[in-house]
């Protein structure tokens, strides 16, 4: 058997292929971001204990946790098209769908990777030794100030190396919006695949493209994770 | 402040605490006068620290009252109504309960200027000058896991200092300690009380609380024993418990 990468010579091709990254990368970072706030507020909620959205964050992340990822996407994206929330762009006068399939998959990795990102998140809480909190509140800190400046800090440090793999499995995740025609780098690639045939070539172009900036997430997070590292912690106290 | 001279600075009065059916203070009373050092010894598990968290409220008491100055800790519910109590009364512990991820200077101007909301500047010129009292300058940009269990104490008596209180509640603050470390930080109290810091210690030193204190409280089993000035409670003790514990520590 023998590979033809000739169709990357396209500038067609390369021009889907640069978009398909561009979208993958845009997608990824807001659906981290969502990730990242739902994580945060949803483990307050259960750290604090509040009544009614405490046994709300508990079933929602169960639900989130154990159900696909592409069920979630699908929908999403057929509950809210059909419920048909429509807005008129201000320039073209046009009436676009309020949620495209690109919001409905941010919407929806934010939902997925958040449920795993409070859990994640509340470990971290749970590992801030209890002296410390006792520290902070013996000087007047209030429950919510300890938990800002104390805990969620230090609790944010403590689970990076999770934090890591779910920002990872989150870019992963990602690829299966092509399915609800966001034009990310699997989408490039299908459509790739459907003009040349070379779907082998095409495959291990994609296979090589996610592990690229799985990578360099990596690399990404390894560093960011060292540069807020605490000096000296963690030795006898974990 | 309107305390007038005679009454004591901190007053407990009879005061109760469980946890669930454990009862760990049965009835405890104490009076500490502003400037005065009391030291509070006893068996472990007789509900000393316990004490202390209940005059700074981190422990909330189920009967009798407890004043200090103007404030009756019983009364005060809430975090936010919680905050002037803890600008008055500070509080050093056994393991340090430092910042980790905070500098020594940022672990010394938290508090200050998050919770009381001063001036970051006249914060950061107290802090400096804290610092050099308890002989940590040049450490200001170290955390505290760059620092030794000494350091780290005197570091979290400054951290204390910083607050401006009238009274602090020092909890076993050398137990955790290498001998060598104990008496640079007990130094640093001996300074305190003789400035006229009101000072509340737990502590296994029989020698520093004889020398220090004013007067000390003996507790067992969640009541206060005997108490008295440090000569006739260390030379002549009354109480058989408590000579039997004197025997054991010293
Ligand atoms: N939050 C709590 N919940 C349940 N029991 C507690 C709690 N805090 C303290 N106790 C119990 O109350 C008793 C007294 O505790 P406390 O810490 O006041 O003793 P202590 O005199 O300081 O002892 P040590 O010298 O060991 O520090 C102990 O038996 C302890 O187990
Ligand atoms: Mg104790």
């Amino acid at each position: 058997m023998t590979l033809d990468f000739s169709w990357l010579g396209d500038p067609l091709y390369q021009q889907w292929l640069i978009t398909g990254i561009g979208t993958t990368l845009l997608m990824s970072l807001l659906g981290i971001l969502l990730m990242l706030a739902i994580g945060i507020v949803g483990a307050l909620f259960l750290h604090f204990r509040i009544p009614v959205l405490e046994t709300i964050t508990t079933v929602l992340v169960e639900l989130f946790r154990n159900t696909p990822p592409l069920v979630q996407l699908f929908f999403l994206y057929f509950m809210l098209s059909s419920v048909g929330l429509s807005l008129t762009d201000p320039v073209t006068g046009r009436t676009v769908p309020l949620f495209s399939g690109f919001t409905c998959a941010v919407l929806s990795l934010g939902l997925y990777n958040g449920a795993l990102a409070v859990e994640i998140i509340r470990s971290g809480l749970i590992g801030v030794p209890s002296q410390t909190v006792e520290g902070a509140r013996s000087l007047g800190y209030t429950r919510f100030q300890t938990f800002r400046h104390v805990e969620l800090p230090i609790g944010l440090r403590l689970c990076m190396p999770a934090m890591t793999n779910n920002v990872v499995s989150l870019i992963k995740t990602s690829s299966q919006a092509a399915l609800v025609a966001v034009a990310d780098i699997m989408y490039g690639a299908t459509q790739i695949m459907v003009e040349t045939f070379r779907n082998m070539e095409v495959m291990l172009l994609i296979w090589a493209l996610y592990v690229v900036i799985a990578s360099l997430v990596v690399v990404l997070m390894r560093r960011l994770t060292s540069m807020i590292r605490i000096p000296g912690y963690g030795v006898d106290q974990a | 402040m309107t305390t007038s001279q005679t009454s004591p600075l901190i007053e407990m009065r009879n005061v109760r605490k469980s946890f669930g059916l454990f009862e760990v203070l049965k009835g405890i009373s104490l009076s500490v006068n502003d400037g005065g050092v009391v030291c509070i010894i006893g068996p472990s598990g007789s509900g000393k620290s316990t004490i202390l968290r209940c005059i700074n409220g981190l422990t909330p008491i189920d009967s009798g009252t407890i004043r200090v100055g103007d404030f009756s800790v019983e009364s005060l519910r809430s975090d936010k109504k919680l905050i002037p109590l803890r600008h008055e009364v500070a509080m050093v512990f056994q393991q340090y309960n430092l910042f980790p991820h905070r500098t020594v200077m940022q672990n010394l101007m938290m508090a200050p200027v998050q919770v009381l909301r001063q001036n970051a500047d006249e914060v950061r010129d107290r802090a400096e000058k804290l610092l050099a009292k308890v002989r940590l300058t040049g450490k200001e940009s170290a955390y505290p896991g760059e620092l030794s269990g000494g350091q780290q104490q005197r570091v979290a008596i400054a951290r204390a200092l910083a607050m401006e209180p009238r009274v602090i509640l020092f909890d076993e603050i050398t137990a955790a300690l290498d001998p060598e470390m104990v008496s640079e930080v007990l130094s640093v109290v001996r300074d305190l009380a003789a400035e006229g810091m009101t000072c509340v210690l737990v502590t296994h030193e029989m020698r520093f609380a004889e020398e220090v204190a004013d007067e000390v409280f003996f507790t067992d089993r969640g009541v206060i024993v005997e108490h008295g000035p440090p000569s006739t409670l260390f030379k002549s003790p009354s109480d058989p418990r408590l000579k039997d514990f004197l025997d054991k520590v010293l």
